[in-house]
C-alpha cells in the first residue's frame, strides 16, 4: 500500500528551480533516504511531503489526501495527525523542559497527556532528563528529544530533515539505532534527508537527487 | 492536564524564563503610560493647579444694584454656588479725610471690605478702629503707620498701607462693619467682587443671577478673557506634549515588541510544523502580550501618579488630585500599545509557509 505518492512537482522561487518534474511513491512502513548534493532539492521535497511548504506545480497525495486541496486549517490538521518532523537544528522551545516540549505537540494534537510524554522520553533514553530545558542538554540528548516530540502522537510518517547532520559519530550512531527500534517496533514510514552515506545506509531505499530530479532510485537489503 | 491549564503553563514559563526580556519589555510600555497618566493628569487639574497663579489678576465678576445697596444677608446665597472660588463684599462712600482737600471735591472714596483678598498690602488689614490708607494718599499726607488719622468725625490710626496701581491707591480701606458702622448702612454693601473659576464665568453669572434677582450681575471680559486665553495655551501646550511624547514612546515600544516577536520566528515554525493552527499558535503570543501590556500599564499609572504629584508639588506647590479613570486608561494604553504592536510581526510570521518561518525568515 502506497503512502506517499508525488506526481510530476515542481518547486521553483524566484531566482532559484529547486525541484524540476518530481515522481516518487513510498510505500507504508518503508525506511527511505533521500541523498544528493547541497542544492539538489532534497529538503524542499521534504517539506512539500510534510506540508510546510507547497509545490509550484504537481501534486503530492500523502496518506490519502491531495495536499493541494487542503485549506491551511486542513494542512495544519494533516500535520500534526500524520507527521512527525525532525529537524537538523533541535527546533526545542528553549524555556520549556524536554517532557513540555514533548507535551507542546500532543496539545497541538489532542491533549497534554504528562505521564504519556514522560514513558515517550523514557523509550528514548532520556528519563533521567525529563525536566531538563534544552540549554542543559547535549546534541544528541536534543534530537531525541525531537524523536520523542515527533512520534508522541503516533503518526503515519516521520520526516526527518538532516537529523544526524550536528551530531558526532557516535552520537549518529546511537540514534539511528533508536529510529531503528521504533521504526521496527511502530512500523511507521521514514523519510530521512541526508548527506552522509553512513547514515543513507540505515534505511530500505536510497532516492538519489540531483539538480532537482531523482536520478536513482534504488533498494537495500539489511 | 486540560489545554487550558497546559496553555498557561507555557505561558508562565515563557514568562519566567525570559525574565529579562519580559522586563525590558513592560519597562517600555510603562514609560509610554506614565507619560499618559501624568500628562492627562496634569492637563485635567491645570485649571485648578493654576488657580492660585490667576488670583493675581483680582476678581473676574461684580454684583451690585443699580441706584442702591445689597442687603448683606443675600451674601448667604453666594456660599453653595460651584463656580465661585472666592468673593469679596464691598461698601463704598466719600468720606473726608483729616480735613484736608485730597480729593477734587475734597473727599477721598472709603472702601470697606472683609480682607486684604488679593491687595498688596504693607503692614497689616486693619481691625477695630484702623485704616489701610492708598499708596497716593500716602504720599500726599506723608503718614506712616501708628499715625492716627481722622475720618469723617472719627479718629483712627493707620494699620498699613496699599498700592494696586488701581482705585485702591486713592482710597482709604477699612473692615466693612466699620465702615457700615461709619456711613449708617448697617447691613448693606455696595458691591460683591467675585474670583470665578476661569471658563465657567458665563454659567456661574446665571446661577448669581437666579440666587439674587435685584442683583446685577457682570463679568469683567478683559480679565476673564486673558485667563481663560492663558488656560487655553498651557492645555494645547500640554496636549501636544503629550501627543509627541507618546508617539514617540509608542514607536519605541513597538519596536522592542516587535523584536520580541521576531526572535521568536523559528519557535512560531516549529508551533506550525507541529500542526498549530493561526489562532492557536497566535493565542500564546497575543496573551504574553496582553500580560505585559497590562503589566506595564499599571506600572506606568503608578509611576505617572508619582511622577505628576512631583510636577504639580515642584511647580505649583500643591499636589494634584488624578481622576479615577486613569488608572483603566492606563491599563488600556499599555494593553493597545503592546498588542497593536505584537500584532503585525505575528500576523506576517502567522500566514506565511512553515519552511519560511522555520528559516527565521
Amino acid at each position: 500500500m502506497e503512502l506517499i505518492e508525488i506526481k510530476g512537482v515542481y518547486k521553483e522561487y524566484e531566482t532559484a528551480v529547486a525541484l524540476r518534474g518530481v515522481d516518487l511513491v513510498v510505500g507504508s512502513g518503508t525506511w527511505c533516504s533521500v541523498v544528493g548534493p547541497s542544492g539538489s532539492g532534497k529538503s524542499t521535497l521534504l517539506n512539500i511531503i510534510g506540508g510546510l511548504d507547497s509545490p509550484t506545480k504537481g501534486q503530492v497525495f500523502v496518506d490519502g489526501a491531495d495536499l493541494g486541496a487542503l485549506s491551511e486549517d486542513a494542512l495544519a490538521r494533516f500535520r500534526r495527525e500524520r507527521i512527525g518532523f525532525v529537524f537538523q537544528q533541535s527546533y526545542l522551545i528553549p524555556y520549556l523542559s524536554s517532557v513540555d516540549n514533548v507535551m507542546l505537540a500532543q496539545y497541538f494534537h489532542s491533549m497534554p497527556d504528562r505521564l504519556e510524554a514522560e514513558e515517550a522520553l523514557r523509550r528514548v533514553g532520556l528519563a533521567h532528563r525529563l525536566g531538563h530545558r534544552p540549554g542543559e542538554l547535549s546534541g544528541g540528548e536534543q534530537q531525541r528529544v525531537c524523536i520523542a516530540r515527533a512520534l508522541i502522537n503516533s503518526p503515519r510518517l516521520l520526516l526527518a530533515d538532516e537529523p544526524t547532520g550536528n551530531l558526532d559519530r557516535e552520537n549518529t550512531r546511537l540514534m539511528l539505532e533508536l529510529l531503528k527500534r521504533l521504526h521496527e517496533e511502530e512500523r511507521f514510514t521514514i523519510i530521512l534527508v541526508t548527506h552522509d552515506p553512513y547514515v543513507s545506509k540505515w534505511a530500505q531505499r536510497i532516492v538519489t537527487m540531483e539538480d532537482g530530479k531523482v536520478i536513482k532510485d534504488e533498494p537495500l537489503y539489511y | 492536564m486540560t489545554g487550558r491549564k497546559w496553555f498557561y503553563h507555557v505561558l508562565t514559563s515563557a514568562l519566567r524564563q525570559r525574565k529579562g526580556r519580559v522586563a525590558v519589555a513592560v519597562l517600555s510600555v510603562g514609560i509610554a503610560s506614565t507619560v499618559v497618566v501624568s500628562a492627562v493628569g496634569l492637563s485635567s487639574g491645570i485649571r485648578r493647579l493654576l488657580g492660585g497663579e490667576l488670583k493675581a489678576y483680582g476678581a473676574n465678576m461684580i454684583v451690585s444694584k443699580k441706584g442702591g445697596h445689597i442687603d448683606a444677608a443675600m451674601l448667604d446665597a453666594l456660599k453653595g454656588i460651584a463656580g465661585i472660588e472666592e468673593f469679596s463684599p464691598q461698601l463704598y462712600s466719600p468720606v473726608s479725610l483729616n480735613g484736608l482737600p485730597v480729593g477734587p471735591d475734597g473727599q477721598v472714596e472709603m472702601i470697606g471690605m472683609t480682607g486684604a483678598h488679593s491687595l498688596n498690602v504693607s503692614g497689616r488689614f486693619p481691625g477695630e478702629g484702623e485704616v489701610l490708607i492708598g499708596a497716593d494718599l500716602r504720599a500726599g499726607l506723608g503718614l506712616k503707620t501708628g499715625d492716627s488719622v481722622k475720618l469723617g468725625g472719627s479718629v483712627m490710626t493707620v494699620s498699613g498701607f496699599v498700592e494696586t496701581g488701581g482705585p485702591e491707591d486713592k482710597a482709604v480701606i477699612l473692615p466693612l462693619p466699620s465702615a457700615q458702622r461709619l456711613t449708617g448702612l448697617e447691613g448693606k454693601i455696595s458691591a460683591v467682587l467675585i474670583r470665578g473659576r476661569p471658563g465657567t464665568l458665563d454659567e456661574t453669572a446665571k446661577v448669581i443671577a437666579s440666587v439674587m434677582p435685584d442683583a446685577d450681575v457682570k463679568t469683567l471680559r478683559q480679565v476673564a478673557g486673558a485667563e481663560e486665553s492663558f488656560l487655553r495655551k498651557i492645555e494645547l501646550l500640554l496636549a501636544l506634549v503629550t501627543v509627541v511624547v507618546v508617539g514617540a514612546s509608542a514607536i519605541s515600544v513597538s519596536s522592542t515588541m516587535s523584536a520580541t516577536v521576531l526572535e521568536r520566528l523559528r519557535e512560531i515554525g516549529l508551533m506550525k510544523a507541529l500542526g498549530g493552527t493561526k489562532k492557536g499558535i497566535g493565542r500564546f503570543y497575543l496573551m504574553e502580550a496582553v500580560i505585559i501590556g497590562a503589566g506595564g500599564g499599571t506600572a506606568g499609572f503608578l509611576t505617572g501618579f508619582v511622577s505628576a504629584q512631583a510636577v504639580s508639588k515642584g511647580a505649583f506647590g500643591s499636589y494634584i488630585s488624578m481622576p479615577v479613570y486613569l488608572v483603566p486608561v492606563s491599563i488600556v494604553t499599555g494593553l493597545v500599545i503592546a498588542v497593536a504592536a505584537s500584532a503585525l510581526p505575528l500576523r506576517a510570521a502567522l500566514i506565511e509557509k512553515p519552511s519560511v518561518v522555520l528559516r527565521g525568515e
